[in-house]
């Protein structure tokens, strides 16, 4: 029965060498891309390696990132979430317009979250209980919720928000000789509850065990449609912050805002080494593939790359990225 | 008897009905006034402009006068044509368009004419339709004004960052090919970098932060369009420092009141704006005077540009605040 070539085989993969290890680990090629990028840019401007540099970089990509966090789970889970541009804009504008209306900063962002996770909600319940392709609920959701945007606003921006509100997105807070921008720690708290849900609970591993093969899945007693329901109303909960965030960072809440954002948001994700397929990828790769995407944007100002070639940059270093992994996923 | 008498009186009603008809000359004029499209705020005001005229026009002549606003939601010339379409089979007596691409109208705005509407553009026009007249501005000029206003508070040396919305916009191109025309004869200025935020709020902010860092030294901006500062105040901190300590020196397009405001502030030195409220309120006039009057136009209208400074920035905040846009605007430069 057993076949002996294919068991020396097997058992030659048991005992991976460290090149082999480092390399099968997908986070470690990740970083590697980022620190020689990091390099790159540390030597050839004078610019990049400063600290106000970093933190402007860090702030400019934790709304996508949050994003992202949320975005990778529905992907985990075998699901995409194409709302989420238009989700972050709404909630901007919820909160905004209520804070205008002088409801308290607390009062706003709360309201604001639940608008945003009830949006994913609708979401997870059109994908589970009405049987909904997640891409037709989430673009016919993407559509609706952008309507809202213009109608509420009839087309102009909200200003003239409090002080208060603006401190989420704008403040700075010392950590030992740096100053961090408050949306970059929420960022990377929001990072470590995902990957807790995501690695260390039994909800976690129902996402993967969904998004890997929902018919096994549903076989071994797992509760498919209610793990979609959590997995969207997250996703939209996470897109409400990002949105919030940006919208406090800006000081303006316009119903053009985050416009395609959320091709960015599934880039950050899939870069990230989340699998389109479901089943695979890690939040710690989504924050990493946000990064990666904001530090060339960065890197292309600084560099004086001509604005009208910097979109074909972008694509290309998406390209790029995703087929080392896949190179690596092949070779070792 | 009696049922003569109705007759009589019936006939007596028609008779009077059509008498009425024909003799009063009231007739009601439907004009569809369609903007590039209906998520940009500066047609907002062009849209009041364009009711402002409709009802002086209701109260002044014996016509009636309605504006349809209808267009797409994003500037989006496909869809804009289809609305165009839309417009023409409900039936209209005349259009007036921004149109998104000066190409992609030709055809829908040449079936409109056929179809015995006239119809003109504003803003942005299609010059090789069968329009009857284009009111809008040179943005080619704009560009140059706004170059002549860097120089005037900049001086004739120094290094210059340029940022634009969507690269290839024509609009845009034809306002930066105006400015580097303007500061041509200056071997001085130099134009060190040139950013584009694809028209969003977002990543207008952050490259100019960015540029700000990579050229600390710089010595004046040319926003080509408002994108960053819709965003609040510190928002852009390092812009911000640089403006108001007068060390970098600002120009943007446009005159809406959150740049007004970044004016009064001493954050932007000079502004070029358009006339977006007389988009709608000439716009109108025009339609009506074509139709009702029969007046020639010729082929382009100079709509005229808003010069805005220190010197004048408050009246044009007055204009605001009672949306009143008839009065002139005082000189930018009073002394000269």
């Amino acid at each position: 029965m057993a076949d002996p070539q294919l068991e020396t085989k097997e058992e030659k993969e048991r005992q991976p060498t460290l090149g082999t290890k480092i390399f099968r680990n997908q986070l470690i090629t990740l970083i590697f891309i980022l620190l020689a990028m990091v390099l790159f840019l540390g030597i050839t401007t004078s610019t990049f390696l400063t600290a106000t540099n970093i933190f402007n970089v860090l702030r400019a990509f934790s709304w996508i990132a949050i994003a992202a966090f949320g975005q990778s789970m529905v992907i985990i889970g075998g699901g995409i979430d194409l709302s989420s541009g238009s989700n972050m804009a709404f909630c901007g504008i919820v909160a905004a317009a209520l804070l205008v209306a002088g409801y308290s900063v607390t009062l706003a962002v709360v309201i604001a979250l639940v608008v945003g996770a009830a949006i994913g909600f609708l979401n997870g319940f059109m994908v589970s209980r009405t049987y909904l392709p997640p891409f037709i609920a989430t673009l016919g959701m993407m559509s609706i919720i952008r309507g809202f945007c213009y109608g509420l606003t009839n087309g102009w921006p909200i200003r003239g928000l409090p002080q208060s509100f603006l401190f989420l997105g704008q403040t700075d807070i010392s950590f030992l000789a740096w100053k961090i921008p408050l949306p970059a720690i929420i960022m990377v708290v929001f990072a470590i509850l995902s990957f807790i849900l995501l690695e260390k609970t039994k909800l976690g591993y129902h996402v993967y065990a969904v998004g890997g093969n929902e018919y096994a899945a549903s076989l071994s007693g797992i509760s498919c449609g209610r793990v979609k329901l959590v997995v969207f109303t997250l996703s939209g909960l996470f897109a409400g912050l990002g949105g919030i965030l940006m919208t406090s960072r800006l000081g303006v809440a316009a119903p053009t805002a985050a416009s395609g954002y959320e091709l960015d948001i599934i880039a950050a994700a899939v870069i990230g080494g989340v699998s389109l397929n479901g089943g695979e990828g890690s939040v710690w790769g989504a924050l990493i593939g946000a990064a990666l995407m904001q530090i060339l944007r960065n890197a292309l100002v600084l560099l004086g790359f001509p604005a009208y070639w910097q979109p074909s940059a972008i694509g290309a270093v998406i390209i790029g990225a995703v087929m080392i992994d896949q190179y690596r996923k092949r070779r070792f | 008897m009696r049922r003569g008498f109705t007759w009589i009186l019936i006939v007596t009603l028609l008779l009077a009905l059509v008498l009425l008809g024909g003799t009063a000359s009231a007739e009601k004029y439907t004009f569809a006034w369609i903007p590039k499209a209906l998520n940009n705020p500066v047609f907002e005001l062009g849209r009041e402009g364009a009711f402002q005229k409709a009802k002086e026009l209701t109260e002044q002549t014996p016509d009636e006068v309605e504006v349809l606003y209808v267009g797409s939601v994003a500037s989006d010339a496909a869809e804009q044509a289809r609305v165009v379409e839309d417009v023409v089979a409900r039936g209209v007596d005349g259009i007036a368009i921004s149109c998104n691409d000066p190409t992609a109208l030709i055809d829908v705005i040449n079936k409109a004419v056929d179809a015995g509407i006239p119809v003109m553009c504003f803003d942005a026009d299609s010059p090789d339709s069968k329009r009857f007249t284009y009111l809008g501005v040179s943005n080619y000029d704009g560009g140059k004004a706004a170059a002549d206003l860097l120089i005037r508070y900049m001086g004739t040396e120094g290094k210059v960052a340029l940022l634009t919305g969507v690269p290839g916009a024509l609009n845009l191109e034809e306002r930066i090919r105006g400015f580097k025309d303007g500061i041509k004869d200056y071997p001085g200025i130099e134009i060190v970098t040139t950013v584009a935020c694809y028209d969003d709020i977002n990543q207008g902010v952050q490259v100019v932060e960015e540029t700000m860092q990579a050229y600390p030294d710089l010595d004046g901006w040319f926003f080509v369009g408002i994108w960053p500062l819709f965003a609040g105040r510190g928002s852009m901190p390092l812009w911000e420092e640089a403006a108001k300590s007068g060390r970098c020196k600002t120009v943007a397009f446009d005159t809406l009141p959150e740049e007004l405001e970044y004016l009064k502030d001493g954050f932007l030195v000079g502004l070029v704006g358009q006339k977006y409220w007389g988009w709608g309120y000439d716009s109108i006039q025009i339609l009506y005077d074509y139709i009702v009057n029969e007046q020639e136009f010729p082929d382009w209208i100079d709509s005229g540009m808003d010069i805005v400074t220190i010197h004048n920035v408050d009246a044009m905040i007055e204009a605001w605040n009672t949306q009143d846009f008839t009065k002139p605007l005082p000189p930018p430069f009073p002394e000269e």
